[in-house]
């Protein structure tokens, strides 16, 4: 009677046990199904910001404007700011002044802009300004615009600093001829080699941008021309050139940097003045196989460069501080927003990386990048 | 509830059955199906947002064409047109998402709400200066417009570009669910199914295990075996009522079984009984036979002795043949009947005349008797071996005038017939030995008949069928012996009657 009894017992139990296992089953994939579709609906960040900023950069994709966005990303993202780098998802390729449009049309909080000094971008400017959205310009300005603020870099300090790394270099160059000339000619007066050295000055090119009318160019060349002449000894003779490189189209730069490779006359120094120059000349000097012959004064500290000058092919070049550069722009329009105006000019921070201290940066640079 | 299913027929279990799993199999279904058609309608969603970005480029597109129409025609249905297209893209825009959020669709379309608006504001006063006949005014505007209108071309193409990708991800993953989903789906249906399966093997089990038993049992009682356990009547389906009808069958027929072995068994104590009557008669008669060889023959001449006794006058030797010849006569006659009392009494009268004749008359034989019980019957030859008994071991070893004393009295309702010596007597044991039987004498002496007091005992209990017939009582030594037979008087007058 009991196993019977037993046996009733066991057989509820399994009917009970499919029930619930249905039933279980049932509401757990219910459960799972729900949270995943979810889950999938809310990719991305949903959060709704409170402003909306756009930058505008020449060339999104480099490294340079990617770091500087990233400055101005973060800053913006804890001030509850979006910080979008106009153009990046767009199926055509505008240029600057068109999406100065888009962003005064699509009514944005504020825009960043790496102006230029012509009449257009003023005139935008100008617009955005009258239509309440203050408008910072970034690396190169335009001053006869209402912009409300400029964040860039300061241009005659950087000549100055390009300037004395061509005075190392030539004080490197003549120490380093002096010692071969000693060692072929048995200790022999340095006179000859002296004279030598006054006949065949260091020519130093600074690549400039052919269609830049901005006077942060023409800064930083005479202050690269000023160190020079106030520093320089009385033997030494340096011949300063501008060469224009053609900025306007994708693949110019290259090709204007060739050019110069092309002619008998190669110069000692090249000094480039952004990211893309530098890698290009690093690139043909390579090429050329002039290493050693010509040196490079590079611009910006991208992981290419600082490889360049692990390897001894680039000189020197500056670092600047990109981080902090995006987030004096993020806080000049703030500010503005807050207060109805903001200071007229920041400056990043630079600092000089040569194979000293290379090994830092590269350090540094690779915990950056991840 | 149990009680509802075990009353339940068979036929009902069977569909009870049937209908619980194929109701489960069908919850399982359609649960997954509930599942995969959610998922369908994600899946069909995801393409939504480009269909619906489409008609908002087209719709736009409508915009600008009835704007251009009407500002090269200027014409009302140009213009009524217009109006149209610029209601309907109005509003689509106004469903577009307006708030700047991490997600770039969102803040894309923000943007081209943003756009749309003032490019609306713009195609409307291009249209405003087109009426007014301001030609340059609505030159200068219709050329702002087109480029708000490309920009926001681009964006919406962009922004449909970029949904499909992220769609398309989108929908590659949602595939990839899709078939783990399948895969669970058809993991949970094998669960349920093995679950039914179980479940359905354990009910029919349930149900079939009483009909398993009860054909072991059936084959059990095919074989003859009726001594088995019976099975508890559990349901009250067809196969509690069999079982039931089954356990009633067995029982009946344990108990005509019984029956009949009882009756059986009756019958043969009496066939065993008749045969040991016969035994013993067939015993008693060869006995009468070997020492009577033709008691006919015999008597016959003792009765022509007796004649010529007669006829020569001597009286005595008369009566002497005559009473040996009764004597005789009663044996060949009563041999093998039941006769009463006073006939046996009547042979032992002659007896103990023949006996006196021969040892001249030192036995006194004397009679006590209750007249009314002289018809009580009895076997034959029961009362002459007892007195011849008396004679030759009780009397005839002692000194001295020798004496019986033969009584019958009654005592309730049985008939007591005592027949008393003075002679030697017997020990304890020897009685012991004859009641039972076992006292075995030199039989044949001179002068019995052969017939021993076991062969009387025997016939006295088959007779009464009782076990308590006689009582043998002696004193001691020299005391006497008392032979006592008791008989039941009732039975013998009903069986009389």
């Amino acid at each position: 009677m009991e196993q019977k009894q037993a046996k009733k017992n066991n057989f509820t139990l399994l009917l009970i046990m499919t029930m619930v296992f249905i039933v279980v089953t049932a509401i757990v994939g219910i459960i799972v199904f729900r949270i995943y579709i979810g889950n999938f609906r809310q990719t991305g960040d949903t959060k709704t910001y409170s402003r909306y900023y756009v930058m505008i950069v020449d060339d999104r994709k480099d490294s340079f404007w990617q770091a500087v966005y990233q400055g101005a990303y973060e800053a913006g993202q804890k001030e509850n700011i979006y910080v979008e780098l106009l153009g990046e998802n767009l199926s055509r390729d505008y240029e600057k002044t068109d999406l100065m449009r888009i962003a005064i049309a699509s009514d944005v909080d504020g825009i960043i802009v790496v102006a230029d000094e012509s009449d257009l971008m003023t005139e935008l400017i100008d617009e955005a300004a009258a239509e309440g959205i203050p408008v910072v310009t970034l690396y190169s300005d335009n001053t006869k615009s209402k912009r409300c603020s400029y964040v860039g870099i300061g241009s005659y300090n950087l000549g100055r600093e390009y300037g004395r790394q061509v005075l190392q270099i030539e004080e490197s160059r003549k120490s380093r001829k002096e010692s071969a000339d000693g060692g072929s000619e048995d200790g022999t007066d340095g006179s000859p080699a002296n004279t030598e050295e006054s006949n065949d000055p260091l020519k130093v090119t600074v690549l400039v941008n052919a269609h830049a009318e901005d006077s942060l160019q023409n800064i930083l060349c005479s202050g690269i021309q000023e160190t020079i002449d106030m520093e320089k000894g009385d033997d030494t003779r340096i011949e300063m050139t501008l060469v224009s490189v053609d900025e306007s189209n994708a693949f110019s730069v290259e090709e204007s940097i060739r050019d110069i490779f092309m002619t008998s006359d190669i110069p000692d120094i090249i000094v480039c003045l952004n990211e893309l120059t530098t890698t290009c000349a690093y690139q043909t000097v390579v090429d050329y196989n002039r290493v050693g012959q010509v040196d490079i004064l590079g611009y910006y500290d991208s992981e290419t460069i600082l490889k360049a000058i692990e390897r001894n092919v680039i000189y020197a070049t500056v670092s600047i501080d990109t981080m902090q550069m995006g987030r004096s722009c993020v806080d000049a329009i703030s500010e503005y927003h807050a207060l109805g105006n903001t200071s007229q000019y920041f400056t990043a921070d630079i600092s000089l990386v040569n194979k000293k201290n290379v090994s830092g940066y590269l350090e540094g640079g690779d915990t950056n990048e991840k | 509830m149990k009680n509802k299913w075990s009353s339940l027929p068979l036929q009902g279990k069977i569909s009870v059955i049937y209908i619980y799993a194929n109701v489960m199999i069908l919850i399982v279904n359609i649960i997954l199906l509930m599942g995969i058609n959610s998922m369908t309608k994600e899946i069909d969603k995801v393409y939504q947002g480009n269909l619906h970005l489409n008609e908002v480029s087209e719709a736009l597109s409508g915009v600008q064409d009835s704007m251009t129409s009407y500002l090269s025609v200027k014409t009302t249905d140009s213009l009524e047109n217009y109006y149209r297209n610029e209601q309907i893209y109005r509003e689509m825009v106004q469903e577009l998402n307006g708030k700047v959020t991490g997600a770039g669709f969102d803040r894309m379309e923000r943007n081209i709400q943003n756009m749309s608006e003032r490019y609306l504001e713009a195609v409307n006063q291009t249209v405003e200066a087109k009426r007014g006949r301001n030609v340059e005014k609505y030159r200068v505007r219709y050329e702002n417009a087109t480029q708000l209108y490309q920009y926001i071309s681009t964006y919406i193409n962009s922004l449909n570009n970029e949904q499909f990708k992220h769609n398309t991800e989108n929908y590659t993953e949602l595939s990839e669910t899709f078939k783990y989903f399948e895969f669970v789906s058809i993991l949970i249906m094998f669960f349920v199914i093995i679950g039914n399966v179980g479940l359905i093997i354990k009910l029919a089990g349930d149900i079939v295990s009483p009909l398993k038993h009860l054909a072991g049992q059936a084959d059990e009682v095919a074989k003859g075996n009726f001594e088995i356990e019976l099975s508890e009547v559990g349901t009250q389906d067809e196969i509690g009522i069999v079982t039931g009808a089954f356990n009633q069958m067995v029982t009946s027929i344990r108990k005509y079984i019984e029956t009949i072995r009882q009756s059986m068994e009756v019958e043969r104590a009496l066939k065993e009984k008749e045969l040991m009557m016969e035994a013993h008669l067939k015993d008693a008669q060869l006995k009468y036979l070997q020492a009577q060889i033709n008691p006919h023959f015999l008597f016959n001449t003792l009765n022509a002795g007796a004649q010529l006794a007669m006829m020569e006058g001597a009286d005595r030797t008369y009566q002497y043949v005559q009473n040996m010849a009764e004597f005789f006569r009663y044996n060949v006659k009563k041999g093998e009947e039941t006769v009463s009392i006073s006939e046996e009494i009547e042979l032992v009268d002659n007896y103990i005349y023949i006996l006196n004749v021969r040892f001249s008359g030192d036995i006194h034989f004397e009679k006590k008797i209750d007249e009314t019980l002289l018809h009580v019957p009895m076997p034959s030859m029961i009362l002459q071996p007892i007195v011849e008994n008396c004679v030759n071991h009780g009397i005839r070893e002692m000194a001295g005038e020798g004496k019986i004393v033969l009584s019958v009295y009654r005592i309730d309702d049985v008939a007591c017939i005592s027949i008393k010596d003075n002679g030697v007597g017997m020990s304890e044991e020897t009685i012991r030995k004859v009641l039972s039987g076992t006292y075995r004498e030199e039989e044949m002496a001179a002068g019995s008949n052969g017939i021993g007091m076991d062969n009387v005992i025997g016939r006295l209990k088959l007779f009464t069928e009782s076990e308590d017939v006689m009582t043998i009582v002696s004193e001691g030594e020299n005391k006497g012996t008392e032979v006592i037979i008791y008989l039941q008087i009732k039975e013998r007058e009903e069986e009389d009657v």
